[in-house]
């Protein structure tokens, strides 16, 4: 499998405790940023959202910002794991715990494209969206297809992957993880400016392995896009691991350009 | 979005389906020649009446070590699989395993399992032993049941968009084939009966109680349905039809409804017809999304009419099979390779006398004809739009 190379042109976090990429790079954690505030959302689209919605929403809007693309163009693709298990879980309540009719609005948003769709009608994008999941190969299948985008329509295309844990009572169904939501805008390998170009491999070992990163977050299916972010933001080049140890073994290789 | 390059037509070298129609291609074109529905009286509990388009056809079991995988769901997939076993088998002789994608569509997953194993921890406070979250849950689990069940080793997800969930696959592998990434691609999508969604859509008010008439002046709403497609999508090869371009595009107006005129419907099929190089005359068949709802059906018509100066025959099949939510995209992708094999589409059963608003032709009859393009519509929640173009090679 040959992935052509893309450049990267922006990037953007949410994690708990760091609000935004620049945060991270800061390392010092925020103790008020337990939530993910979606002030890339309007306000009726933002009451409409759930907490992966808005971190998502957050983490695109930072790396489009830094990107310098128009997101009212920009096509956008959304990967998760588990989507919006909570919001399904809250739903299958309603119906046999607490014998109430089903919320229209709350059914609205279960769907897995919730958070694609919203940004899209908060960016007023008329164009692509998509969303999609791989379980941890997430973070590689959503670069592989906004490195399809790319190659295919040649503009710079937003990647934003993102996890919530696991709904409370499904606890002992899935490992525990906590919040974790990052984007990467992507475009022809020639863009300039550009923060470095990176392809997309299935099995050579990984040379940068983050540390930063606290257990729970590691843990979250969406860690290796947040790695090669992170790996990004500190200018470092190297094969970035794209999940941790649960996929099927893809890495980035990413060249970061001097700055 | 306008496109660097145009993308090469990608040929449908094989194709199987599943739905309320039955479980192959001849059971499939028995019932839509004839003009019968496969809708009929919901097989789940519900406090409210609604036909629905269930899966009559037994599935296969899955066993071995795909059995902690077996859900309703994957045993569909499995079904599936079987039937593009012949094309499949041709397609490893050329190209390697690791060069065969597996790109797929859900909205439900295996939200049915969820659904018994939640029901059971609501009332005794345990899930059943065999149930198991990541492996029958997420959307992921199914790609390892097809990814085992056809040997294809190339890079694999789930696209999730709702209703456009089985036609969206289509177009990420028509640009990983020209890009050269992937040699071929399993696609298709794949979506069972919920008792929650059907809670949803009855939430919305968007259910008939009575099989749905897409078009019809007195329309009432939806019939939700289950099933599945996969097809075989390759480089080259003798495909009988290729896959030509697919638009995709987004209303950015509202989460659930379609935007009233149908821009983001119309956006989507003028995409795909610039990406193919071809013109509104060059299509002679439209398999709509026609859900049977007022508000999607109006737009849509409205849409199409505005693309199509001449009037073209524009049917939904969802009278026959319901609206197979994520399914949907790629099971009409097959009635329209079917439509230009065959050379002749179905007729649109109930749609007459037609909504005053729908300015289409909308054949009563079966008709017979020569369809070299025909151009399949899905839209979703989300705003979500796809057109997707196939042809005569």
């Amino acid at each position: 499998m040959n992935f052509p190379s893309v450049a990267v042109l922006g990037i953007g976090m949410w994690q708990v405790g760091f609000p935004s990429a620049k945060a991270w790079l800061g390392g010092i954690a925020d103790a008020t940023a337990q939530k993910p505030a979606g002030n890339a959302l309007d306000r009726v689209n933002r009451r409409r959202a759930g907490q992966l919605c808005r971190s998502l929403a957050d983490a695109a809007a930072e790396a489009m910002t830094m990107a310098a693309v128009d997101p009212s163009l920009a096509p956008t693709i959304v990967g998760s794991a588990i989507g919006e298990a909570a919001t399904m879980i809250g739903l299958l309540d309603q119906m046999w715990r607490r014998h109430e009719p089903m919320s229209p609005a709350e059914f609205t948003v279960s769907v897995h494209n919730a958070a694609s769709g919203l940004i899209s009608i908060c960016n007023k994008n008329r164009g692509m969206t998509t969303s999609l999941a791989a379980d941890s190969d997430t973070p590689a299948a959503a670069l592989m297809e906004g490195i399809g985008m790319v190659l295919a329509h040649g503009v710079p295309v937003c990647v934003a992957c993102g996890d919530e844990p696991a709904p409370e009572n499904l606890a002992g169904q899935a490992p525990p993880w906590s919040m974790l939501a990052s984007a990467i805008v992507i475009g022809p390998v020639d863009h300039t400016p550009r923060l470095g170009e990176f392809t997309i491999a299935l099995g050579p070992s990984p040379t940068l392995r983050p540390t930063a990163f606290d257990a729970l977050a590691v843990a979250n299916p969406q860690i290796g896009l947040a790695w090669l972010i992170d790996a990004v933001l500190r200018g470092q080049s190297g094969r970035v691991p794209l999940d941790a140890g649960l996929g099927r073994g893809y890495v980035a290789d990413l060249h970061c350009l001097p700055r | 979005m306008a496109s660097t390059t145009r993308l090469r037509p990608v040929p449908i070298t094989g194709y199987s389906v599943l739905s309320a129609l039955g479980g192959d291609r001849r059971e499939h074109l028995e019932m839509l020649a004839a003009g019968r529905t496969g809708l009929g009286p919901c097989p789940l509990p519900l406090p409210f009446p609604t036909a629905v388009g269930a899966v009559k056809t037994p599935l296969p079991e899955l066993t071995g070590a795909l059995a902690p995988w077996s859900t309703r769901l994957t045993r569909m997939i499995a079904h599936l699989a079987q039937g593009l076993d012949e094309p499949l088998r041709r397609a490893h002789q050329r190209w390697r395993p690791e060069r065969i994608g597996v790109l797929m569509g859900t909205s439900t997953a295996g939200a049915e399992s969820t659904e018994h194993a939640y029901k059971a921890f609501v009332a005794t406070g345990g899930f059943p032993e065999r149930y198991d979250f990541l492996k029958q849950h997420t959307f992921g689990a199914p790609l390892h049941v097809v990814a085992e069940l056809c040997n294809a080793r190339g890079p694999r997800w789930m696209v999730s968009t709702a209703c456009t969930s089985g036609a969206k696959p289509l177009a990420s592998a028509w640009r990983l084939i020209n890009a050269g990434v992937i040699d071929a691609a399993i696609v298709g999508g794949v979506d069972t009966l919920c008792t929650m969604t059907l809670h949803g859509f009855e939430s919305l008010q968007a259910l008939d109680r009575a099989p749905c008439r897409p078009f019809f002046k007195d329309r009432l709403g939806i019939s939700i349905g289950e099933g599945g497609a996969l097809l075989l999508l390759e480089r080259d090869g003798d495909g009988r039809v290729v896959l030509e371009s697919v638009g995709e595009t987004s209303d950015a107006y509202h989460i659930s409804a379609p935007h009233p005129d149908g821009a983001g419907a119309e956006a989507a099929m003028r995409q795909a017809l610039q990406f193919a190089g071809r013109s509104a005359d060059d299509i002679d068949h439209v398999n709509a999304h026609g859900t049977g709802t007022k508000l999607n059906d109006t737009a849509e018509a409205k849409a199409i009419a505005r693309v199509f100066q001449q009037p073209i025959p524009v049917v939904s099949t969802k009278c026959y099979t319901g609206h197979t939510l994520a399914a949907a995209g790629a099971i009409e992708c097959v009635f329209a390779a079917m439509a230009i094999e065959e050379g002749w589409i179905p007729p649109a059963i109930g749609a007459e006398p037609l909504d005053a608003d729908v300015k289409l032709h909308v054949p009563a009859q079966r008709t017979v004809g020569r369809f070299q393009r025909v151009l399949s519509n899905s839209f979703a929640f989300g705003g979500n739009n796809v057109s997707v173009l196939v042809g005569a090679p």
